[in-house]
């Protein structure tokens, strides 16, 4: 018969109640941030490439309505949404007599949905970042837990030898292994989704006064 | 109402992601469990079969058995009596025809000094039955060997031969059956006299052997300290513990038949039998010989 005592799942068995607590809170926070990275490793994916997309045939075709029509192609991309939501403020206007009112108006349209655009990416983003800075820590509380039970147990028991001290220590140092299981997927994550988020962000902030520009300048 | 749409279908796509998230989590333990399996699987260690040729000098437990009769018939198949004690292996008391093991060594020497040297290492496991096959294969060739020994063997030395069986039969009549399997006098839990592979829990023996086992238990509990309330789980709680008196009381070994999963009990009882050495002397009945005396500890107490 194997000894499955030996093994991790022998240990977490007998591992503390604070030290379960611990593993518990880090394997949530590991579900989590897993599936926090899948979510948006696709939606982040998506919206770069229909940006792209977007962008090309954009300067392609001079006609904003044939480029409205387009961007219903294209539901996941930030610079499509933008369009829209400037298209739609500039189809309300109707008639163009303030050329400097409806600019303002559509500028405002534009700028709110850009705003709501860099909520929409940046939104479950921060909690990789929480996960990866306090994961390893909560790991360690409860290493530090586990460690100091077994000092407890190893002066109860009068016996220092390494039988005695080694399980408890091995046992605690499973909840540090845990954190950093936890974080280091998750500070991965989170940079490289920075990274792709201020590049959508700089396309925003640039492109949003061309869309301006081509509803003004319709003719 | 459309943006409203869309925020659902982005939650509804997050929650999805979280189940998923989920089984793959699961899926992963499964995975280090199986693995753990499997690794533990490749590198255990194939069992031994030296372990069954046990014949530990047991104690008096059931001297009828032990009678010169039974003793001159284990001379007259000294292959045979090399078989390990039958209180493990009750199957193979068909093969073998003397019920008492201990005169083979005699007729053997060299072996016989080489047996007691293995069965310190590991004495009680309860693999053995599954090795019958080999070990039956094994008396047979020892019994060739022993037969051609004899045979060769000249006529001058008889004589010698015959002192050491003589002295044999003394020495198994003052052993007792070793393989005292609980048809002596005395019955229960007479365990102090456990014999070869008693591990304590042999039966026969009864009378002064008794009384000074429950008197060595009453001292090992005395030194024993230990708290039940530091232990995480109760199940499986036992250890099964043997010690080898010497006639002045002291106890020369200390062997773990089983060992329980806290490594506290373990411990504490090890250093509870380390301190109760010296034990009180043998009683006289014992001769001079030293004795093995099994021991069940369990958090409630010494059984």
């Amino acid at each position: 018969m194997l000894d499955l005592r030996l093994g991790i799942f022998g240990m977490l068995s007998d591992a503390g109640v604070v030290v379960l607590l611990v593993l518990s809170l880090l394997l949530l926070f590991s579900i989590i941030s897993w599936a926090i990275i899948a979510f948006k490793f696709g939606y982040l994916r998506k919206s770069l490439r229909e940006s792209k997309a977007f962008l090309d045939y954009f300067f392609e075709v001079s006609n904003v309505d044939k480029v409205f029509t387009e961007s219903e192609n294209f539901r996941y991309g930030s610079l499509p949404r933008v369009f829209r939501s400037g298209y739609i403020e500039y189809r309300a206007l109707g008639d163009k007599g303030d050329i400097r009112q409806a600019r303002a108006r559509i500028a405002r349209a534009v700028k709110r949905e850009v705003n709501a655009e860099n909520k929409r990416l940046a939104a479950l983003v921060p909690f990789l970042a929480t996960v990866g800075n306090t994961a390893p820590f909560i790991g360690l509380f409860g290493t530090v837990w586990g460690i100091m039970n077994s000092f407890h147990t190893i002066g109860l028991t009068q016996s220092a030898s390494l039988a005695a001290v080694a399980p408890g220590i091995s046992e605690a140092l499973i909840a540090t292994a845990a954190g950093l299981a936890a974080a280091i997927p998750a500070v991965i994550a989170y940079n490289s989704f920075t990274q792709k988020i201020s590049v959508i962000e700089r396309d925003l902030e640039e492109f949003a006064p061309e869309f301006v520009a081509a509803f003004i300048n319709e003719p | 109402m459309k943006k409203g749409q869309k925020h659902q279908y982005g939650e509804k796509n997050f929650s999805l992601w979280l189940v998923g998230a989920a089984v793959m989590h699961v899926v992963v333990f499964f995975l280090a469990f199986y693995f753990q399996i499997w690794d533990a699987g490749r590198h255990s260690k194939p069992k031994t079969v030296t372990i069954t040729l046990v014949s530990l000098p047991g104690s008096g437990a059931s001297r009828e058995n032990s009678d010169s009769g039974a003793a001159a018939e284990a001379i007259s198949t000294p292959s045979q009596a090399v078989a390990p004690p039958p209180a493990p292996l009750p199957v193979s008391k068909k093969s073998v025809k003397a019920p008492v093991p201990a005169p083979a060594p005699v007729l053997v020497p060299e072996k016989a000094s080489v047996l007691p040297k293995k069965i310190s290492v590991d004495p009680l496991k309860p693999k053995t039955i599954e090795k019958k096959p080999d070990i039956s294969q094994a008396l047979e060739r020892l019994k060739q060997n022993v037969d051609k020994k004899t045979a060769q063997s000249p006529q001058p030395s008889s004589n010698a031969l015959n002192n050491a069986l003589a002295r044999l039969q003394q020495k198994v009549k003052s052993e007792g059956g070793a393989t005292g399997t609980g048809t002596g006098k005395g019955s229960g839990q007479g365990a102090s006299s456990a014999g070869q592979n008693g591990a304590g829990k042999g039966s026969g023996g009864g009378g002064t052997a008794d009384s000074y086992k429950a008197q060595i238990a009453s001292i090992i509990n005395q030194n024993w300290s230990f708290s039940k309330q530091l232990l995480k789980k109760s199940f499986g709680m036992e250890v099964y513990v043997r010690i080898n008196i010497l006639a002045d009381g002291t106890i020369r070994q200390i062997l773990f038949d089983k060992r329980s999963p806290s490594e506290y009990l373990n411990i504490s009882v090890k250093k509870a039998l380390e301190k109760s050495s010296p034990l009180p002397v043998l009683p006289k009945e014992e001769g001079s010989r030293d004795v093995w005396i099994g021991f069940v500890f369990t958090p409630e107490g010494i059984e």
